[in-house]
């Protein structure tokens, strides 16, 4: 909607536009508090958290941050954890979401249902074991570490699995008429009908693994392997919260500014997945 | 390209990393490299390649710069490798480190916790190493030498003792009329005496007589530091009979602390709903006359006391007043330990090597980083920094929490936690005591 049409708007349509602007200035407030204050002098923070908008301002905090060797490598970390995490739960969610939708195989309702049991347990509850496991196989401190354990992801098989159920059967069986195999038509035909669904996963694992805390915390250990998250936390000093609230607040702006060039570059293909809509 | 092109470049992809993992192997060095686990957080902008410990400030400045000299200046050929930790997870992260065989070979630890390590055989005495590398444990203070000793041996090499004293804005005493002839803050020296002042301070200044951080997670540890401290002031336990599996909320010292809180509360003497920097930011304007926080703010408050457009003047730092019958304040103690299964003979003697230089220098630690001292023979030194010459006695009279108690951090929440429950939502004190029972119960009932 443009902002020309507001002329034509009618009384409903101006309190829903009302209604959201303000929850959107709602939304906005502590984000822009958050990032005013992280440009103010930590000293200055001590004695008052308020004024915001008003002199002295500093750029140290982030300078502070940049400056430590290893706030890149925590990127990279990050940027390789993420990526890793999402490309290969997308496949491995796309073809177990195949497999329960369109095949049959002995077991294949049991398998599904502790699929869907798997969605109801925490992470928390399996962390013990999932850290045993790791140990006994030396992955700690590695890629394949910190990426492996999120794979299995339930609610990535289940969403995939209704997305290729609502897919018409008639498609891949005129694809069938003219010979094709199953590999040539999940590939050619069935997976880019699924991209909105890869897409809405895609965004959702990625944004979990950028933002992930616990499992890095307790399995990347060597401050070289440690994902920004883990990094910049390891950096606050054991009072951050009254002597250094500017410096705290320069790394929430630090680690969100990945993920905010990432939406401002996809938007329109983040809102469609989020939407649920095609194209 | 097409789809298929773009899944199996994504698969490769993937590939490739589990099969470059792990990246992290180091080339093996001449140098012998010790892993130093710790908190007090990284500050490489201010402190990466200082080496000057002696002017450094703060706990990671002080810290960093220690380092930072050691390994330049050894003639040992020691490198030691800081491994930094955020604080609040860092035990957790220390076990699941244990468990992984991913063993520092130093690691900072309170001494209210060694006790737990200890008891799961992780922590194993040091006494031995500490004397080959020439560190005279007679030196250890009082308090500090209590908590790196069980069962009569000594676990850990203390680093210092930080405790909880009173903050005091003396102008607002001034104005209330609460000094002495000399123009001394007076403090009360019971409940009663408590009450009628922070009475007087309200009608004089309009000012709450205590400001404490009272609603984040980590304030709960405000209000358990000060019920340590008056329960220890009544020669009370919260494990009578030493039954360290039950602990008993319903005797009448209990009650009595919690009952100071109900009613500074109730009465306006103590400020509501402040997180950390509410708190620090509303003292060093003038909000209020005294405020719960360690020893590790002396320095900042003394810089900002000094400032003319705070409301802070006339600042003193004070040991806990003794409102009941015996003098006695809540201290804790960092220290380092040597876990087992972390060291090899060659990393152990290197790791005594760094220990002896950490003790040679503790008097800076104490200095920049806002602790006391573990050494009795700093103590004079210590006593010419400013207002620590009337924090000292604690390292005499600090108490901690027996090491038989388990999981003292979980009493740490759940005790202040109602504290602040009656505090900022008015729960009743019945129902407080009673929460923190079944909590109690709870945390000790796990194995």
């Amino acid at each position: 909607m443009a902002f020309g049409a507001s002329a034509r708007l009618d009384f409903g349509d101006r309190v829903i536009l009302g209604l959201v602007t303000a929850l959107a200035i709602l939304w906005l407030a502590p984000i822009i508090w958050v990032i005013g204050l992280s440009f103010k002098p930590n000293e200055v923070l001590m004695r008052d958290t308020r004024g915001i908008f008003s002199a002295p301002f500093t750029l140290k905090n982030y300078t502070d941050i940049i400056a430590s060797s290893q706030v890149f490598g925590w990127m990279l970390n990050s940027v390789i954890v993420a990526l890793g995490q999402t490309m290969l739960t997308l496949a491995l969610s796309t073809l177990a979401g195949y497999g329960f939708a369109r095949t049959d195989f002995p077991g294949k309702r049991i398998l599904f249902a502790i699929v869907l049991v798997g969605l109801a347990v925490p992470e928390q509850a399996i962390i013990v074991p999932l850290h045993t496991m790791f140990a006994a196989a030396d992955l700690h401190n590695t890629y394949a570490g910190l990426i492996a354990p999120r794979l299995a992801f339930p609610f990535g098989v289940f969403l995939m699995t209704q997305y290729f159920r609502g897919v018409p059967r008639e498609i891949e069986e005129a694809a069938m008429l003219d010979n094709a195999s199953r590999l040539k038509i999940f590939l050619k035909v069935i997976l880019p009908l699924t991209i909105p669904a890869q897409a809405t996963l895609g965004i959702y694992t990625f944004l979990h693994a950028w933002n992930e805390y616990f499992w890095p915390l307790v399995s990347a250990t060597k401050p070289e392997m440690y994902t920004l998250t883990i990094g910049l936390a390891a950096m606050q000093t054991n009072f951050a919260q009254t002597e250094g609230i500017g410096f705290l607040m320069a790394q929430a702006v630090f680690a969100g500014l990945p993920v905010f060039i990432l939406y401002l570059f996809f938007q329109r293909h983040i809102i469609n997945a989020v939407s649920g809509r095609v194209g | 390209m097409s789809l298929t092109r773009r899944l199996a470049a994504a698969a490769l992809l993937g590939v490739g990393i589990m099969a470059g993992a792990p990246l992290d192997k180091a080339l093996a060095q001449a140098k012998t490299e010790i892993t130093f686990a710790r908190f007090f957080g990284a500050c490489e902008a201010d402190y990466g390649n200082s080496q000057d410990y002696k002017a450094a400030r703060g706990e990671c400045g002080v810290m960093t710069a220690l380092v930072n000299h050691f390994n330049a200046t050894n003639t040992q050929n020691i490198v030691v490798k800081p491994q930094v930790i955020e604080w609040g997870p860092y035990y957790q992260q220390l076990t699941a480190r244990i468990a992984a065989r991913d063993i520092p070979t130093i690691a900072v630890m309170h001494t209210s916790q060694i006790g737990d390590f200890v008891r799961s055989r992780i922590v194993e005495p040091i006494e031995e190493d500490l004397k080959a590398a020439g560190i005279d444990v007679n030196d250890m203070t009082p308090h500090a030498r209590r908590g790196v000793t069980l069962n009569g041996q000594i676990h850990a090499l203390p680093w210092d003792t930080h405790s909880w004293p009173w903050h005091i804005n003396g102008a607002l005493f001034k104005q209330a009329g609460l000094v002495d002839a000399s123009g001394h803050p007076v403090l009360p020296k019971s409940v009663e005496e408590l009450m009628a002042h922070a009475k007087i301070m309200k009608e004089k200044t309009g000012k709450p007589y205590f400001i404490m951080a009272s609603v984040a997670p980590a304030d709960a540890g405000n209000g358990t530091r000060s019920f340590w401290t008056m329960l220890a002031q009544q020669d009370a336990s919260l494990f009578p009979n030493n039954s360290w599996d039950k602990a008993n909320f319903s005797q009448p010292e209990v009650r009595n602390v919690y009952a100071v809180f109900e009613r500074l509360a109730k009465e306006g003497h103590i400020t509501k709903g402040l997180d950390g920097a509410g708190g620090l930011g509303g003292f060093i304007a003038g909000n209020a006359a005294v405020y719960l926080t360690g020893t590790w703010r002396i320095d900042d408050l003394i810089a900002a006391s000094a400032r003319p457009d705070t409301g802070l003047k006339d600042y003193h730092a004070r040991i806990f007043p003794n409102l009941f019958k015996t003098d006695a304040v809540w201290a804790d103690n960092h220290s380092w330990v040597m876990l087992r299964g972390g060291t090899n003979p060659q990393t152990r003697a290197a790791a005594r090597v760094f220990l002896k230089y950490l003790w040679d220098n503790n008097f800076d630690w104490a200095r920049g980083g806002g602790h006391l001292p573990i050494r009795q023979s700093i103590m004079a030194d210590y006593a010419k920094l400013p207002q620590r010459t009337n924090v000292m006695k604690i390292t005499e009279i600090g108490r901690s929490l027996p090491h038989d108690v388990r999981r003292q951090f979980g009493f740490q929440s759940l005790i202040g936690e109602e504290i602040n429950n009656m505090i900022n939502g008015g729960k009743p004190i019945d129902q407080a005591l009673k929460d923190a029972q079944d909590r109690a119960d709870q945390l000790l009932s796990r194995r």
